[in-house]
């Protein structure tokens, strides 16, 4: 009987089954996936400390001794000053018609209630460092920074018992945070939802463990299926850090309708486009996003501008559930999410998937 | 959001005045995404320390790189995301 080839170094560092981790802003599918066997991170950066600990307190009734992680966005720079008002009377009439000229052809309402996106720039380094302090307080199993360099925190923090990741999408980051000792890193790329950096899943892992020395490498981005698993593991990656996967798992709290467009949706619904932020990011194609492509449209305004000229579109489109105008950050391997499961089965479908391919490539039982 | 202000600690640091550096930096953008965006300018030297342990934040100024319409003319920057040029 051959080794199991998903018992990784991962498993062995979190004692988990499965060496893969869930990202999500649902506590329901950490609690889920926890308990299936494998790692889940709640994404906590726009929660105050006080609702963080809450939330860590709400996840260890539900899972008891097993390890989770939460994530932070470290900011890694910040302007010297910025005010929202301010900003936004700087945006250039010809993109503010045009956006008052796709409100009236496509009847966008007004938002219901206040403006989330709006608060564009509601953290800073100081809110960072007071939600760092309530997990090193805390003593949570795992603290995760989403994009800046942690490597501040990694001597507290070690010596609470915490381990430390950092989500990186050049491997110079990689090579700098695993010199400084973080517990592993995530290797993010290009085809991932949301921001993401330039390089290619396929090209940024391997480039990652290549520099990285012995600290574990996870690949993120386009990670839906248990081949992406397999093929992970075969670029020297010991696990998988997964996003879109759970945003329409039966836990998942997203909306019923972006459910149903992730589950209709392939690679080529996904569109990359900097018509959002103003830097380019990863989402299923929408109005807006068509919108910005046309030949009429005017350029794309830089951050945070066109943020503040989106962030009422987005609002409106989720306030009135309008099918024609909804949109979510969502990654390339969007294609294999095709039914509404339970996070539990979806973590189990993805080993048995995985294990198929080492058995198909072997010619004998995994394990 | 903090309930009470972060210790915060401003200084010089000379060996860092001077030297040409870039930062891959970013940080939170919207309710749930980050934004990554790099910048390439001199370091002045002046730094500022939040909390204990210190987080330290280096001026970066002069920029000759920097996103597309970034409306000002220096960019605080993490330490452990600036890479020095040249070093």
């Amino acid at each position: 009987m051959a080794k199991n080839p998903l018992h990784t170094k991962l498993c062995d560092m979190l004692e988990i089954e499965f060496p893969i981790i869930a990202f999500t802003h649902c506590k329901d599918v950490v609690e889920a996936v926890v308990n299936a066997g494998g790692f889940a991170v709640l994404g906590e950066a726009m929660h105050t400390p006080d609702e963080i600990a809450a939330d860590i307190k709400w996840i260890r009734n539900k899972v008891g001794n097993k390890p989770f992680g939460i994530d932070l966005v470290l900011p890694a720079s910040v302007p010297p000053t910025g005010d929202l008002d301010e900003l936004r009377k700087k945006i250039p009439q010809e993109q503010m018609d045009f956006w008052l000229d796709m409100k009236k052809r496509h009847n966008i309402p007004e938002p219901k209630g206040q403006i989330d996106l709006h608060q564009w720039g509601g953290l800073n380094k100081e809110i960072a460092r007071s939600q760092l302090d309530v997990l090193l307080d805390e003593k949570v199993p795992v603290i995760c920074s989403g994009l800046g360099n942690p490597a501040f925190i990694l001597k507290d923090a070690h010596e609470k018992g915490i381990k430390v990741f950092g989500l990186v999408g050049k491997a110079r980051q990689a090579k700098k945070e695993a010199e400084a000792g973080v517990d592993a890193i995530i290797a993010q790329g290009y085809d991932a939802a949301g921001h993401t950096g330039p390089v290619g899943t396929l090209s940024i892992v391997p480039e990652c463990v290549a520099v990285a020395g012995d600290t574990p490498i996870i690949a993120a981005g386009g990670i839906t299926h248990g081949k992406h698993l397999a093929a992970s593991l075969c670029l020297g990656a010991v696990g998988v850090w997964t996003g879109t996967l759970w945003l329409a798992s039966r836990e998942g709290d997203n909306d019923m309708i972006i459910k149903d467009r992730l589950i209709n949706s392939t690679a080529d619904d996904t569109v990359y486009s900097d018509c959002i932020s103003g830097f380019p990011m990863r989402v299923l194609d929408c109005t807006w996003t068509k919108e910005w492509r046309d030949d009429k449209a005017p350029k794309v305004l830089g951050a945070p501008y066109q943020m503040l000229l989106s962030s009422d579109y987005i609002q409106a489109a989720n306030d009135h559930r309008r099918e024609d105008l909804m949109t979510e950050a969502a990654g390339q391997g969007v294609r294999f999410i095709e039914s509404m499961k339970p996070s539990r089965q979806i973590v189990l479908d993805m080993v048995e998937e995985a294990l198929e391919v080492f058995e198909n490539l072997t010619g004998m039982e995994a394990f | 959001m903090p309930k009470e202000p972060l210790p915060t600690t401003k200084g010089f640091d000379p060996e860092m005045a001077g030297k040409r550096a870039e930062c891959d930096g970013g940080g939170h953008f919207g309710e749930k995404y980050i934004r990554r965006e790099e910048f390439a300018g001199t370091l002045s030297g002046e730094y500022v320390d939040h909390g204990d342990p210190p987080w330290r934040w280096y001026l970066l100024k002069d920029l000759y790189q920097k996103p597309d319409h970034y409306a000002f003319d220096s960019v605080w920057c993490e330490k452990g995301n600036i890479y020095l040029v040249g070093e």
